[in-house]
């Protein structure tokens, strides 16, 4: 039988939609993400309490009191176990995914139930989604869309909509064919006939479908939570990871009451929605004699009432707490404190380049910027008058010579941040034997007799028909033509498209130089008088009000290259977008905000990241396992870094999925890259998108261990024919992992051992449990373990010897991060890579750890960390 | 096969041949009209040669029946004639039953009048417009206002309350809610319903469903009404009141009705004319007393043995000319034309001679001598000399045919 290459090919079809369809990903991820965060945020935004009082309201009216009542206490439960958060990113994400399942489903059942086709094509399809084991969907959901919530949206989605497709179609076929002929015969269009008889009479049907798509919705929490998905599912993988019985259960439990309130209230919304529910209950309530306390229902109405009262209290007391925060918000950066500047600009391209770039600057500042265009004459008067503060692009001292004749008084020159300039006349290079102006006297005919100019108002006009004219003795034979500078380049392209000859009023700098080939007509007479620079003037008195931007004003200054770059730039991603090309030039070039609006005192330079912000301003995400070394080195990280003003989000994770997570930036940084031998698929993989930042620790190694009780066996050579000894079985970690690998394809058929033994697929803290099960029994046992491990200060154990050298060289401990990350952390980057933690260190901090017990990481590294003195400042010095 | 000698009309678009061979017992209203010459008049239901053929190729499937193919051998190929070669007419505020056993197409037929069925070739005229032509809007619409129909199992919407049932039709109209509500009351209370408007179909026993079935029909205002078996699904005793009270709304409302049934006797109380069907084809069409008197063919002779003659024929069918000048000169009583042959035995039981029939200005049409209605009770035309109690003669002959007929049924299912 040939081996059809099928994995390969779907691998090849993966790769395909991923190169070429990466948009539409994109844009189903933050269409999803911002669902997500709008539920999310709507959802935690009140006080746990409050909010568990709302959905039992609702359960009360849907339900009873009884169920009121217990959904009260559950909610009560999780909020006291701390787990609320992860039940509302838990719920928020079952709501997301049910909201896209129905939206979907639905109309699919209802096209479906009226065509055979349809319901031929989507039958296979829906057995295929449902009965594929929904974590396959997670690994090109990883590769589409990267970790995090999307992913698991998407395969919860992919599972769940089955059974919304399935029920609508079931629904609306099971309704009395009678009645839909009755409904035709009475002239019911086709339409109508789905909402007046087919939808309210399946609807009992459809929410059962609803009911199922929630249900399995939960059901893929967990399975979500591997991926990043967080929530109560995040909660129950760490602890499946850290064998944490108390936090599995009580996540659980969490999940159950979260499942079983969804379940009772869709059920109990099928019966309000459904007319004949409604009556059915309505009958059940009136034959129920008993308690009457126990059947009352808040009508509707009241229900109703009573969900917004509730609301806007947690609104009422979001908003208190909400003030208290942002009143603590503003940070270094915030010098302006949203005072306002207002900037005037002539819409010439240096004018709005240098304004732009002002107004972002300034805005990233915390001022309050308005920038306004103006025609020149305006713009001066406007700034005699003190309602303009500043502008950027004054060409003095001969172009607006007569403004700053008539307003200098006035005004303040905050000095040249440009220069020097030049005027001229230009035509295109394919114009032949024209150089200079003298050579366009007698050619009036091939240009048409006509000089293409600018604003009337500029003083580049004035000067051109009042002097540069009559010095060359040009003025009977040209005319300018007033308008614009945008029109004159619009006539200038389309001459040039044309080659066509024609002079154009320019000056330099000017984009126009580096778009087409253009002479600049020489001037011996120097008719255009001496070069401008290109001034910056402020209003009097604004030195005054605003002295950190006038000095930072005074210090502008701007290279041609740096000008031309921000002009194109602006130039190509079109009007009404200037502020966007400053923001994306400025992105390019990360250190001049800094250079140019320094922000006084706060942030140490050395911690403002490319963008001139603040690096502690975004918090960072890290990635880790639950590996020892790793449990140890992040937490210790984490306590220092919060310190340092940081915060830190952590998120576990497998390996594979971490370094795609990493390659893509979703994730900023990892300290437990086992390099150069044990996570080389990894790095082979992605390594090209991530930054190594060095080794804090090594060298490590990879044995197996066995108990020194275990006698006669010391190397791995010892093994054969002991396996009867040890059942045949040597406990692994985490199947997947290179370490795994490397033991089942080259340690045992290295010794012979391959046959005799079987590698058992389990998970580090499943590893531990059960060696420390076999060690308490005296049984024989042999693990896979590394070193450094805390096992070995805990246990007895025998590093079985490699004579052999099948486990490789040793690998060191390398702190991998993302692509971006020197860019966006610098002052990390520089702490990371003097990160060095001694073997003493690391195995006291490591058994730290494990005396306190998983839960409890924080305060046992602060324990460790008081032990350690001055730990803070040699790991991140200031 | 001995086929009703209709002859079709299909030349003319909007209007028909008055061809059909004159009809005896016709209703007066409807014979008046039908005079031997060629005339332009509108029925307010014409079928003209419509057949209904389901399966593959129904095209190729008409034109074998039009050459005389059998039902069976097109069953061969898996094509199902539903209904072959159907015409006829129904005049306003008639109505026309179709009666025919299940199986024989007579469903298929009622929907093919009202347009939820295509016809495979043929036309139905409702008021000389051609339904078959209508785009599917124009006809949904003409299904809205000018035709409603009542259903078997009743097919009363579950979720929704009396009145709103008996409202739909004008809801789909498009009538405003407080006119259509008061509409719909004003016809549960014409069907009997006045205090049951805000109960729910399911309390409601399945005569007052069908009830409401008739309300919504009736609300509508609609001109004509499709009556699919409707009181099948009844018991007897309902049933029969319901067949009175159809009557009695026909009297006051005199709406144009094609009612469907296979049960003969409610064919015979209802119809004013009656057209029998059977594998597909009409066999025979005509008033009661012709099906009653004049059966075309064995199957439609079979068939009305079990009728109670006695209570569908009249004394006008029985009767004879006066054979004496002096018949009705003595003061015994004397009997009206329409007098069912029930109640002539009971007159003739007391009355020595024949018994005079009188129209209603009292001037002797017929006479009918006791030997003459003993014959026809017994189920011959002919005197068999064999006296009998009038009430009971039908019973034996009617036990006899009634077990032949559930073989024929059995055979036929």
């Amino acid at each position: 039988m040939p081996r059809l290459a099928l994995g390969e090919w779907v691998d090849g079809a993966v790769d395909w939609l991923q190169s070429h369809l990466s948009w539409l990903f994109d844009a189903v991820s933050s269409v999803v993400t911002g669902m997500y965060d709008g539920i999310s945020a709507a959802l935690t935004a009140p006080q746990p309490l409050l909010f568990a009082g709302i959905l039992a309201v609702l359960a009360w009216w849907l339900r009873g009191l009884t169920a009121g009542v217990l959904a009260f206490a559950g909610f009560a439960l999780v909020d006291s176990i701390e787990l609320w958060n992860d039940a509302m990113s838990t719920l928020s994400l079952v709501l997301v995914a049910t909201v896209v399942t129905l939206a979907i489903a639905v109309p699919l059942g209802i096209w479906a139930s009226r065509s055979r086709a349809v319901s031929a094509v989507t039958k296979p399809v829906l057995d295929f989604m449902q009965t594929m084991p929904a974590m396959v969907y997670l690994i090109p959901g990883i590769i589409f869309f990267g970790v995090g919530v999307v992913p698991g949206i998407i395969a919860t989605i992919i599972f769940a909509l089955p059974p919304g497709v399935r029920m609508t179609e079931l629904g609306i076929r099971q309704v009395d064919g009678d009645l839909v002929e009755a409904a035709e015969a009475f002239g019911t269009s086709p339409r109508n006939t789905l909402t007046r008889v087919q939808l309210p009479l399946a609807l009992p049907t459809i929410m059962a479908g609803v009911n199922q798509v929630i249900m399995l919705g939960l059901s893929m929490v967990v399975i979500a939570g591997m991926v990043g998905g967080g929530g109560l599912g995040g909660a129950v993988y760490r602890a499946i990871g850290n064998v944490d019985i108390g936090l599995g259960f009580e996540a659980g439990v969490s999940i159950v009451i979260l499942a079983m309130y969804l379940d009772r209230i869709t059920g109990g919304l099928g019966r309000q929605v459904s007319p004949l529910g409604r009556r059915a209950a309505a009958k059940a309530r009136a034959a129920a004699g008993g308690l009457r306390i126990r059947h009352y229902r808040p009508r509707p109405v009241v229900a109703v009432a009573g969900v917004v009262v509730l609301a806007l209290v947690a609104g009422g007391l979001n908003l208190f707490g909400g003030a208290g925060k942002s009143a603590t918000a503003a940070g270094g950066d915030d010098v302006g404190q949203g005072r306002k500047v207002t900037l005037g600009y002539i819409p010439w391209d240096e004018g709005v380049a240098s304004t732009f770039l002002w107004k972002e600057l300034l805005e990233r500042r915390g001022f309050d910027v308005d920038a306004q265009q103006y025609e020149a004459g305006a713009l001066y008067t406007g700034m005699a008058n003190g309602q303009i503060d500043a502008q950027t692009d004054s060409w003095l001292p001969t172009t607006h010579a007569t403004y700053w004749k008539k307003y200098g008084d006035k005004l303040e020159d905050l000095g040249s941040w440009y220069g020097p300039t030049s005027l001229e006349l230009s035509v295109p290079s394919y114009v032949k034997g024209i150089d200079s102006l003298a050579d366009l006297k007698g050619r009036a005919g091939q240009f048409k007799g006509r000089i293409v100019g600018i604003e009337p108002s500029a003083g580049e006009m004035g000067l051109l028909k009042d002097k540069v004219l009559k010095q060359y003795g040009l003025e009977g034979e040209y005319k300018v033509v007033d308008g614009s500078t945008p029109g004159m380049l619009a006539e200038l392209k389309r001459a040039y498209a044309k080659k066509e000859p024609i002079v154009t009023t320019l000056w330099s700098p000017h984009w126009a130089y580096s778009s087409y080939d253009l002479k600049k007509l020489e001037d011996p007479k120097g008719a255009w008088g001496e070069g401008d620079g290109v001034h910056t003037l402020a209003r009097k008195g604004f030195a005054q009000d605003n002295p950190e931007v006038t000095a930072w004003l005074k210090g502008f200054k701007m290279t041609e290259q740096q000008l031309t770059g921000l002009e194109a730039e602006i130039q190509e991603t079109g009007k009404g977008k200037e502020q966007e090309a400053v923001r994306a030039w400025l992105d390019e070039h990360p250190d001049l905000a800094e250079k140019w609006a320094p922000a006084p005192g706060g942030a140490s330079a050395a911690s403002r990241n490319a963008d001139g912000k603040d690096e502690r301003a975004r918090p960072l995400n890290v990635a880790w396992f639950p590996w020892e070394e790793d449990i140890a080195a992040t937490y210790l990280w984490k306590a220092v870094l919060e310190r340092r003003g940081y915060t830190m989000n952590l998120q576990q994770f497998e390996v594979g999925p971490m370094y795609a997570a990493l390659s893509r930036g979703q994730i900023d940084v990892q300290f437990d890259g086992w390099l150069p031998t044990t996570q080389k698929r990894y790095w082979d993989a992605y390594g090209d998108k991530l930054n190594d930042l060095g080794s804090w620790y090594g060298p490590t190694s990879l044995e197996i261990a066995v108990p020194d009780y275990v006698k006669g066996v010391d190397s791995l050579a010892d093994l054969k024919g002991k396996g009867g000894q040890f059942k045949g079985r040597i406990v692994g970690i985490e199947p997947g992992t290179e370490t795994m690998n490397i033991l089942k394809k080259k340690v045992l058929p290295g010794y012979g051992l391959d046959g005799e033994y079987e590698v058992v697929d389990s998970s580090t803290p499943g590893m531990l449990a059960e060696l420390k099960r076999a060690y308490a029994k005296k049984e024989p046992v042999a693990v896979m373990l590394w070193t450094p491990h805390w096992a070995y200060d805990q246990y007895g154990l025998t590093k079985l010897k490699d004579p052999k050298k099948t486990f490789g060289g040793g690998d060191r401990l390398h702190t991998v991060a993302s692509e971006e990350f020197p860019r966006q952390y610098p002052q990390l980057t520089k702490w990371f890579k003097d990160f060095k933690l001694s073997d003493k260190q690391l195995a006291g901090l490591e058994n730290e750890i494990q005396k306190a017990g998983a839960g409890h990481e924080e305060e046992a590294v602060k324990t460790w960390m008081d032990r350690n003195p001055g730990i803070t400042d040699t790991l991140a010095p200031l | 096969m001995s086929r009703f000698p209709l002859v079709r009309a299909a030349e003319d678009v909007s209007v028909h041949h008055l061809c059909e061979r004159p009809l005896h017992g016709l209703p007066s209203g409807a014979t008046g009209r039908h005079i031997a010459t060629r005339e332009v008049y509108v029925s307010r239901l014409q079928a003209d040669g419509l057949y209904k053929v389901f399966g593959r190729a129904p095209d190729e499937a008409v034109r074998r029946l039009e050459a005389g193919a059998d039902r069976g051998e097109l069953r061969a190929d898996g094509t199902t004639a539903a209904v072959i070669d159907a015409s006829f007419t129904v005049e306003p505020g008639q109505i026309f039953v179709v009666m025919g056993l299940s199986g024989s197409g007579k469903s298929t037929l009622l929907r093919m009048l009202n347009g939820l069925l295509e016809p495979t070739a043929g036309r139905v005229l409702f008021d000389g417009r051609d339904l078959t032509s209508l785009p599917a809007r124009d006809l949904r619409r003409v299904r809205a206002t000018k035709i409603s129909m009542v259903f078997q199992h009743f097919a009363l919407f579950p979720h929704r309350s009396v009145l709103e049932n008996a409202a739909y039709g004008l809801e789909v109209q498009g009538v405003p809610r407080a006119e259509r509500e008061q509409r719909a009351a004003e016809a549960l209370e014409l069907c009997g319903l006045g205090g049951w408007a805000a109960s729910w179909p399911n309390e409601l026993s399945g005569g007052m469903q069908q009830r409401v079935g008739l309300a919504r029909a009736l609300a509508t205002d609609a001109d004509l009404l499709l009556m699919d078996e409707s009181f099948s699904a009844l018991d007897p005793l309902i049933r029969r009141d319901m067949q009175d009270q159809l009557l009695e709304l026909q009297k006051r409302l005199k709406k144009t009705i094609v009612f469907i049934t296979h049960d003969l006797n409610e064919a015979m109380r209802l119809g004013d004319r009656i057209a029998v069907m059977r594998d597909g084809r009409i066999v025979q069409l005509g008033s009661a007393e012709d099906i009653l008197l004049r059966p075309e063919g064995d199957y439609v002779a079979s068939f009305i043995q079990d009728v109670d003659r006695s209570r569908v024929l009249t004394a006008s069918a029985v009767m004879t000319a006066p054979d004496r000048p002096d018949a009705g000169q003595c003061d015994c009583p004397s009997v009206a034309p329409d007098t069912t042959v029930a109640e002539l035995c009971a007159v003739s039981a007391r009355v020595p001679h024949p018994v005079a029939v009188r129209d209603p200005e009292g001037n002797v049409v017929g006479t009918v001598p006791q030997q003459k209605l003993v014959a026809f009770v017994g189920g011959d035309d002919e005197p068999q000399g064999r006296p009998a109690a009038c009430g009971d003669a039908a019973r034996p002959a009617a036990v006899k045919t009634a077990s032949q007929n559930t073989e024929k049924e059995a055979a036929h299912a």
